[in-house]
Formats: C-alpha cells, structure tokens, sequence
C-alpha cells in the first residue's frame, strides 16, 4: 500500500502547479485550469485523508468540491465569453479594469 | 342610510374630481347639485326614522380602523339629537349653496374642480360631525381644514388669494395641534377617545374621579379649546378667516359661515360632561367668546369691503356662541349656530348676487340703489339684516336673546354687557352694509350701472329658501315667557349632561327666574338694537353722511386702528411670523448649509482624498492581485499555525 506521504507530496505539487498557473499564465482560460487543479490538490488530500482515517466525511467533501468546481466552471467560462465578446481579448495583460 | 348620506358627497367629488375633468360646467354642477340632493334626501329619511325612534343615540358599527395594543379606533358615526341637527344643516344649506354655486360660477371655465372640492368638504364636515370618537372627528377636521384651504385659494393664479389659503391653513394648524394633544391627554387618562364611552366613563365613575383626573380634563378641555379657536375663528387665532374671503362667495357662505366655523362650538357641545367639569376652562372660553365678538364687531364698523363686513359679523357672532358655551349655555350656543347658519349663509349668497351684479366689485362704497335693480335679492336680504340684528320675530332675535340670557345668570351683567354692545354695534354694521348697498344713490360708474340686473332664478330661488328659513326657524326656540315651550331646548336637552359633582356650580341653569328680569333684559337688548339701527340709518340711508368726515377727522387715530384692524396682522407679522422666518433663515443657512453639510461632504471628500492617496498601489493587474492575497495567505497561516 502507497503511504499517506506520498499522496501529500502530490497534492502539494499539484497545488503549487495550480497557484503558480494562477499567478503567471496570462490567458484566462489557462488560469481557471489552474484554478480546477487547485481544487482537485485539495481533492487528493481529501480522498488520502479517508482512506488513512476510514471515515467517509472525506469522499462525501469530495463529491461536494467537485459539483461547486463543475458550477464555477461553469459561471468562470461565461464571464470569459463575456468579457471576449466585449473586449476581443482573453488576455489578462489588458484587462486592467481595477486600476485604481 | 347614514352610510350613504356620507358616501354620497365623497361619491359625487371622485366623480367630478377623477372622471369628469373634461366635462362641461353644467355636467359638474349637476353632479355635485345631485350628490347634494341625494344626500340631504338619505339625512332627512334617517332623522325621520330616528325621531320616530324616540331619539336615543344609536352608534353606527362601521369597521375597525385603528387597533393597536391598548389603543382602538373604530370608525364608528353617532346619531344623536346634536349630529342628527348638524347633519340636516350641513346637507340641507350645502345642497342649497350647490344649486347657487352653479350661478355664481357661471363665468367660470371649468368648474369640475370648484364642485369636487366642495362636495369633498361636505363629505368631510359629515365625517367631523357624524364621528364617535375624536380621531374619527379629527380626521374631518383636518378634511375640512384642507377643501378650505384648497377652496380658498380656488383662483390661485393671483398670489394674494393663493397667501389667503396658505394663511388659513397655516393658523388652522397651530390649533391642530391643541386638538392633538386633547386627544393624546383623553386617552393617556381615560382610555378611550369614544364620545360614547366617555360619557358612560364620566356618568358611571363621576363621584369617583380623583383630583389628578380633574386637573386632566382642565388640560383636556383647554387643549380642545385651543383646536377650537383655530377652526371657529377665535382669538388669538381668528385672524384667517377675514381673509378667506378671498375664495368664492359661495365657499365663503358654506364653509366660513355656516359649517365649518363651526366645528369648534360643535366639539365643546359634544363635550359638555368634560367642559362642565373644568370650570376654569369654562370661564376663558366665555371670555375669549366675549372678547372675540366685541372685537370683531368693532372691525366690522368701518370696513368698506362688503365680504370683509360679513367676515368680521361672522367672527363675532362665533364669538356669541364660544360665549354661551362658556357659561354652560351649550343649548343656546347650538340655537345660535342653527340661526346663524341660515341668515350667514343667506347673507353670503346675497352678496354673492350683489357681487355678481357688480361685476365683482366688492367696495361698498361704489355701490347704492340696488334695491331698484335688485328687488329680490334685497327682499331676502333684508330680512337676513333682520334677523341677524335680532329684530323681534326674526330667527335672530330669539337665538340672541337665548345667548344674552345665559350669559347675564351664568356669567353676570359684565359680561352680558359686552354682549349686549356687541349687539349694537352688530346692528350698526348690518345696517349701514343694507343702506350703502341698497339704499341711497348709484355710485358705481356708468359702465356698471348699465348691467345691474336681477340675478338668474338659478341664484335666488335658494336665497328665498334661506329666507324663510331665516324667518321661520327662531319660533323652535320661543322662551318660556313668552309663552313658547322653548322646543329647541328640549330637543337638545338630552344631549347635554352635567356631572354630578359639579352640579353645584351649574345649578343656576335650571333654577329659576323672574320673568321681570327677562323681559327687561330683552327689553334692553332691543331698546339698543333700535338706536343702532337708528342711527345707521339717518347716517347712511342716503349715502354716507357728509357729517361722517368730520367725525372721522376728529377721531382719526380710532378710526385708523380700527380700519386696520387693530394691526393685528401686522403684529402677528412681526411677533411671530418674522422671528419664525428669521430663525428658519439661521437653521437653514448656518445650521443646515455650513455645519451639517459641511460635516456629510467633508466625510466624503476625507474618503476620496485617502483613496486618491492609496490608489496608486492598484495596477489592476489581476497577478499581482492573486500574488499579494498568496502572500497575505501565508503570513496569516504562518502567524496562526506556529
């Protein structure tokens, strides 16, 4: 059987990955992957965590991120058209609409 | 049927008021004529059917209005002998005010908003009269005070008439509020603002009231009064009503003489068991009434506008009836007010046609020899200047009397003096606006001259009504020596109820008295008429007396003040109104624009100014943004964890 360790350290590799798309990928669409991945570190530590303790909660949390990350995908996706169709772009270079 | 004598009025103002605005002047009239009629017709059945009834007062169930704790008001009517008597008034006269108002108005544009309003007041003033408890009553005080105003300033286009209105309104209101606070006081010590219940509270617990209950209802009974001279036209607050003149001469005849003034004397009688019982509010209402009438019979002296006349003749003969109810002559107070309803209202109407004829000149002293091209108007009107001089026979006469009466045992000879010089001075006025008027030589220019006719039977059919009213209704009231029964008394005699425990203190008005000392009173009352008169007319029959000059250079400064009326407007306007203004300017200009403006702007230019400072950390860019919330992220973890 695989430890709980390595689990962790794929997880927080993962996150890291997700923060790091988060903080430096300019497309907006790259940036809600990496925010998908994220969600999905923390899944990891969920789904690692039930097993390690054999309590449910984990999985059902689970079930829970994965439906809210579905609904933000969704909503995220939208507001990307939208914002395309209103400014040509995608890019977050230019979109600097909370200057102060 | 009650109910629909009070729906009838408010149906017939949203008709003209909301869906007849296009309709022609005759359509509005008839509308609001017909609503008059119907309603009158609903009152008459229902008096009918309560008279055969016995007369016990019957509380009408309406719906709950108010409910709120301990606190109800339902919107209950009484009809008792007091409402049932203001009822056949209030509908009866305005009905024939309607009909007349059609005439005077003939002018007129449009008249859907003069009709509507008119019927909204007589909605109103059935509301004040017809309600069971004082919040019913207030809210056809307050109605009544806004058809005036709106009524007032009917022809707003010119300023002055627009002011008159907002002055009637606004002196209105500082009596309002007396009125709230009576109503406030009767409920925080008694529990109930019923007129229903507080006489069975007071008829039940009399004995039982303790001294902390009395001083109560002293407060109660002054704040009331309070209400009272502002809306029956008092002093100190009596000065609107001269200048609401300035509406139609109809509005004037219906409300500022024959209904709405009114109300305050309607309100004490309603309340007699609680005024009975505040002897001391009783003798500054008796005074006040006095004063009140002598005052403003003297204005009336010298005016020379022939509305103004009237004006200030309405005031003081108010003042009679606040007097009678001063000194707990509350029947004779109502009997006034009945008489006076109908020769006031008459008057009214009769100087509306003169007005008409004139062309809407109202100066006395451009009129003269109407009497040639205007005999019926001056056959009614005659008789109306009869009765209201208490000529024996006429309406007048007997009501007056009633009220000299009451205050010379209630009140005593001082104060049956002043009434009784009031009288004279009532009749000189009364007489000396008859002769410039009807009497004496034309003066008006010849392009009036040549138009001065009768007015249509439109306009003088309800006049020759009022007359015969004004004639006819005194002999309800013929005194025991006399020998009448004083019917009027009696009716109203139930009505009235005093208290126990001040029995005492008002044991004078049933006790008895010399018939000696009645007939002399009358007597005299009579005798003083008749020198008034007299000398009105050797002054005024043929004109005003070239003699008058020289008597009014002699005693200019008199003459003056009372040609001013006393400067009290302008009195007020420096006393009250101006400080008011002032004090306004200060809050407005200091208060408002530099401290309390000055602190909500300051607050926001503050924010900007900061915002603007901090702004330039703000690049917008979104990764710079998730970058610094990672690090704020951590330190906080990194403070909480370890």
């Amino acid at each position: 059987m695989v430890p709980v360790e390595h689990y962790m350290v794929l997880a927080t590799l993962v996150f890291f990955c997700g923060l790091a798309g988060v903080m430096f990928r300019k497309n907006l669409i790259m940036v809600l992957m990496s925010i998908e991945l994220m969600l999905n570190a923390v899944n990891i530590v969920f789904v690692a965590a039930s097993r390690e303790l054999a309590d449910l909660d984990g999985q059902v949390m689970v079930i829970f991120i994965i439906t809210v990350a579905a609904c933000e995908a969704a909503v995220g996706l939208a507001m990307v058209i939208a914002l395309f169709r209103k400014y040509g772009t995608v890019n977050t270079g230019f979109l600097r609409m909370l200057r102060g | 049927m009650l109910w629909l004598m009070i729906l009838f009025p408010l149906l017939g103002a949203a008709l003209n008021g909301l869906l007849l605005r296009n309709a022609s002047k005759g359509v509005s009239h008839t509308v609001g004529v017909v609503a008059m009629a119907a309603s009158f017709a609903c009152a008459v059945m229902a008096y009918m059917q309560f008279m055969s009834g016995g007369g016990e007062p019957i509380v009408y169930k309406g719906f709950p209005w108010i409910d709120a704790g301990r606190f109800s008001a339902p919107f209950n009517i009484i009809l008792d002998r007091l409402s049932g008597l203001m009822m056949l008034v209030v509908t009866g006269i305005g009905t024939l005010i309607h009909i007349y108002a059609g005439g005077y108005m003939h002018e007129e544009d449009k008249t859907w908003r003069f009709f509507s309003y008119l019927n909204l007041f007589v909605f109103m003033m059935l509301l004040l009269v017809m309600g069971d408890n004082l919040l019913v009553m207030f809210v056809g005080w307050e109605g009544v005070g806004l058809c005036s105003y709106l009524l007032i300033g009917y022809w707003y286009k010119d300023d002055a008439n627009a002011a008159a209105g907002m002055k009637a309104f606004i002196v209105n209101r500082i009596g309002d509020i007396g009125f709230l606070i009576g109503i406030f006081l009767t409920w925080k010590h008694f529990g109930t603002i019923s007129f229903s219940e507080l006489r069975e509270l007071i008829a039940q617990g009399g004995s039982t009231l303790d001294a902390a209950k009395m001083a109560a209802i002293g407060w109660i009974t002054l704040a009331l009064f309070v209400g009272a001279c502002g809306k029956s036209a008092q002093i100190p607050l009596y000065v609107w009503l001269p200048d609401a003149m300035a509406g139609p001469t109809p509005v004037s005849a219906l409300i500022h003489a024959a209904t709405m003034v009114t109300a305050g004397i309607y309100m004490m009688t309603r309340l007699n068991f609680f005024y009975y019982l505040a002897p001391d509010t009783m003798v500054i209402v008796a005074w006040t009434g006095a004063a009140t009438a002598l005052i403003a019979a003297t204005i009336a002296l010298v005016q020379n506008d022939i509305k103004k006349v009237l004006a200030y003749s309405t005031v003081s003969q108010l003042g009679y009836m606040v007097m009678a109810c001063g000194v707990g002559g509350f029947g004779a107070g109502v009997f006034h007010l009945f008489t006076h309803a109908c020769f006031k209202a008459l008057l009214f109407l009769g100087a509306g046609s003169v007005i008409v004829a004139m062309h809407h000149k109202q100066d006395m002293r451009e009129m003269g020899g109407l009497r040639k091209y205007m005999p019926v108007t001056h056959a009614v009107f005659l008789i109306a200047v009869l009765a209201i001089i208490g000529f024996p026979g006429l309406a007048g006469f007997f009501s007056k009397d009633e009220v000299l009466w009451k205050a010379w045992i209630g009140g005593g000879p001082l104060l049956w003096g002043v009434g009784v010089v009031t009288a004279g001075f009532t009749s000189f006025y009364m007489v000396r606006l008859l002769c410039l008027t009807f009497y004496g030589p034309n003066r008006s220019d010849h392009h009036t001259q040549e138009h001065l006719h009768e007015t249509p039977a439109l306009m003088w059919s309800p006049l020759v009504v009022l007359a015969a009213l004004s004639a006819g209704v005194g002999y309800l009231g013929i005194p025991h020596f006399l020998g009448g029964n004083n019917l009027f008394a009696a009716y109203l005699k139930p009505v009235l109820f005093v208290p126990e425990q001040v029995a005492g203190q008002w044991a004078f008005l049933k006790a008895e008295y010399s018939h000696a000392l009645e007939w002399s009173l009358m007597g005299a009352s009579v005798f003083i008429m008749l020198c008034a008169s007299g000398l009105a007319i050797k002054l005024y029959a043929s004109g005003p007396a070239p003699v008058l000059e020289t008597w009014r250079a002699k005693i200019s400064g008199a003459y003056d003040l009372l040609l001013n009326k006393y400067w009290v407007d302008e009195v007020y306007d420096s006393w009250v109104v101006q400080p008011l203004r002032d004090m306004s300017q200060f809050l407005w200009r200091i208060i408002d624009v530099v401290i309390i403006d000055g602190i909500v702007n300051g607050a926001g230019q503050a924010c900007a100014l900061i915002g603007g400072l901090v702004s330039f950390r703000s690049s917008g860019s979104m990764h710079r943004h998730a970058m610094v919330l990672m690090i704020g992220i951590v330190c906080l973890l990194s403070v909480l964890l370890f």
